[in-house]
């Protein structure tokens, strides 16, 4: 155990990772702070650079920029009331009352604190959990790891904030484009249509880039561009924050459980972990009637919940292979790209580079702290970019980076074919988190699906004899049709729901 | 690009029965009940029956409406222009990017990147002042960054970078 925290240690304090760490973190804070560009979206374009470095110093900038990308998008939010993230829109009213109550320093005091708090609990979580997780999983056969895919797809569609059944063909897309290529149980080129650079399949990190990224270009076209942030002094931003940290307690540790189970609920992520942790908090506060007047207590428990997500959302990822949230998504591509195949020996064969991956988190959460006091007190001058001068240059990183992902034009293609999916997609109310999640898991769902076929001999039976399969197969089949009797319900009471919508 | 739910519906039905058609015909493998063909098989009629769910409309009432920030007072939105043609901007990133494809090699990295750059900071309501610098600088600065830095072999073209 020592001998290993001490490896970790000799992997992590090297020049390279060090200062690919700090690049990241002022990055993720750039690129959070800006309204419209989102963390995923800070890890994808970053995708491209981790692939010239080591695979330590790779995971270090995605672990950087992400928990960096999602504090700062708490900057402009409460600055100007545009969240600079989605994951910090949940709270973007409340900070922006403070703000106008001139109490700013507190509210973005608050963010800085309680994200690098609920950070720290994040990964607490992470080395807590996983362990004894990777022991029951090493045990698990193709059934289990069959079901648990498909309770992994299933949660993401649950928790989406749309019509369930979008959700479901949105994750049924991703699996259908995770089919193309010649990758499958029989080797035959499948959907292919004779074009050879769709036999290798298509690539998750150039359509992540695609949706993520170049969508958000698209959508850009189309909206006006937000105000420029008025100049502004401040006081003392960490003043206060302990007082604070005694009186919300309790809410602060509520909202760190809440990001943490959502977390590694599949497809869930930061911002859905803002947006319960808000609501939350209003339902059980004191004083409810102080909610969206500039009340700093739901910004402490939402602002705790979106950050312990980042971490916590490792914990299926490397484990199963199934992700906790997009960030996750992409972090699972870079895994393997470096040899890290996530998987339950992962924690008994690289076990120093797992905890190189806890120590990173932790670092990243305490140099958020001082990087971030730093940027709240510039970004009023980052904020003066306007996005006719940075989103040229996304879009040159876009077609870059999806260029060197394979050294060829058909990345670039993907990329524009996933950004034009994206866009119809999310205008239509399709999620595209759940899409996103299929591309990343389809094959291994094949996999699964296919060899537990092949194992059974055609019979469903051996699908639910084990008693961890048949736990997890209930589950599956529960969120399968949780919609469902929801739906019924709704039907079959339809006086009682007029009655209580009005108009 | 809103479009009707019964058309988003009716596209999905048509591209899951094309998915399960061409699971369908796919060879299987000798001697063995299933292959490659039975996921494409299962996939398609799970993306034709939401498809047929969303053209009648289920699942409908789940859907919250987008959030819009009401605006305060002071703080009037600019009124967006709306034209037939407006609609049609968003389709310029993608655009550009298979202009990179088809042109990069013949025209070399650092004048399609400036084409790009200029062209999408333009549309984006910069004034030459600012798109024609960054139009000028950026692809250098990015080509230091992934062709020196990183080794991507990016396309020399007709300019080649004098590193």
């Amino acid at each position: 155990m020592l001998k290993t925290l001490i490896e970790a240690f000799a992997l992590i304090s090297t020049w390279e990772v060090i200062i690919a760490m700090f690049a990241a973190s002022v990055y993720g804070l750039v690129i959070g702070s800006l309204p419209g560009l989102s963390a995923t979206m800070a890890t994808a374009l970053l995708v491209p650079v981790t692939f010239y470095l080591s695979p330590i110093a790779a995971i270090a900038t995605i672990v950087a920029a992400s928990s960096m990308a999602i504090f700062s998008g708490d900057i402009p939010g409460a600055l100007l009331r545009i969240p600079g993230t989605p994951a910090s829109a949940a709270y973007a009213d409340e900070a922006y009352a403070m703000t106008r109550k001139g109490q700013a320093e507190l509210a973005l005091g608050a963010g800085v604190w309680f994200s690098a708090v609920g950070g720290i609990a994040g990964v607490l979580s992470l080395m807590i959990l996983a362990p004894p997780l990777a022991e029951i999983a090493l045990s698990f056969s193709t059934f289990e790891y069959f079901w648990l895919a498909l309770l992994g797809l299933m949660c993401a569609t649950l928790v989406a904030r749309s019509s369930p059944v979008k959700a479901i063909a949105g994750m049924f897309l991703g699996l259908l484009v995770s089919c193309i290529g010649i990758e499958n149980p029989g080797g035959v080129p499948r959907f292919t249509f004779g074009i050879t650079d769709l036999f290798g399949g298509i690539e998750p990190i150039p359509a992540l880039v695609g949706v993520f990224a170049v969508a958000q270009v698209m959508r850009a076209m189309l909206t006006p561009e937000p105000p420029p942030l008025p100049r502004r002094k401040f006081g003392s931003i960490m003043a206060g924050q302990w007082k604070l940290t005694k009186k919300y307690h309790w809410q602060m540790t509520r909202g760190n459980i809440i990001g943490i189970i959502i977390g590694v609920l599949p497809g869930a992520g930061a911002d859905m972990a803002a947006w319960v942790s808000y609501a939350m908090s209003k339902r059980f506060s004191r004083e409810p009637e102080k909610f969206g007047t500039g009340h700093v207590e739901g910004l402490v428990e939402a602002g705790a919940s979106n950050n312990a997500s980042i971490a916590s959302g490792w914990v299926p990822s490397l484990l199963f292979g199934i992700p906790g949230d997009t960030i996750a998504a992409i972090a699972i591509g870079v895994l393997y790209m470096k040899g890290l195949n996530p998987g339950p020996t992962l924690f008994t064969e690289k076990a120093s580079s797992m905890y190189a991956i806890y120590l990173m988190f932790i670092i990243a959460n305490i140099l958020m702290i001082p990087l971030g006091i730093a940027m709240i007190r510039i970004a009023a001058y980052i904020l003066l970019a306007p996005r006719s001068a940075i989103m040229p240059i996304i879009m040159l990183c876009c077609a870059v980076g999806s260029f060197a992902i394979g050294n060829n034009m058909f990345g670039v293609v993907t990329v524009a074919a996933f950004g034009v999916i994206g866009y119809v997609m999310e205008a239509n109310g399709y999620p595209v988190a759940a899409m996103v999640l299929g591309i990343v898991m389809g094959t291994m769902v094949e996999q699964a699906f296919v060899t537990s076929l092949i194992k059974s001999d055609g019979s469903i039976l051996p699908f639910f004899e084990r008693p961890v399969a048949a736990i997890l197969a209930a589950m599956a089949i529960g969120a399968l049709l949780w919609p469902v009797m929801v739906w019924v319900w709704r039907k079959v009471k339809p006086v009682q729901t007029a009655a209580a919508t009005p108009g | 690009m809103r479009l009707p739910d019964s058309v988003t519906g009716s596209f999905l039905v048509v591209l899951g029965a094309a998915s399960a058609y061409g699971g369908w015909i796919l060879p299987p493998v000798p001697g063995q009940p299933v292959g490659p063909n039975v996921f494409p098989l299962v996939i398609g009629i799970g993306l034709a029956l939401c498809g047929l769910a969303i053209v009648f409309g289920i699942g409908h009432s789940f859907e919250e409406e987008e959030e819009l920030i009401p605006l305060e007072d002071g703080q009037a939105a600019a009124p967006l222009p709306q034209g037939k043609l407006y609609g049609l901007r968003a389709l310029l990133p993608p655009a550009l990017l298979l202009f990179y494809v088809a042109a990069a090699d013949r025209l070399g990295f650092i004048i399609t990147a400036a084409i790009m750059v200029y062209v999408t900071s333009t549309a984006l309501g910069a004034k030459w002042k600012l798109a024609l610098p960054l139009a000028a600088l950026s692809p250098f600065a990015i080509h230091l960054i992934f062709g020196k830095l990183l080794r991507v072999p990016l396309p020399a073209g007709l300019l080649p970078t004098p590193w």
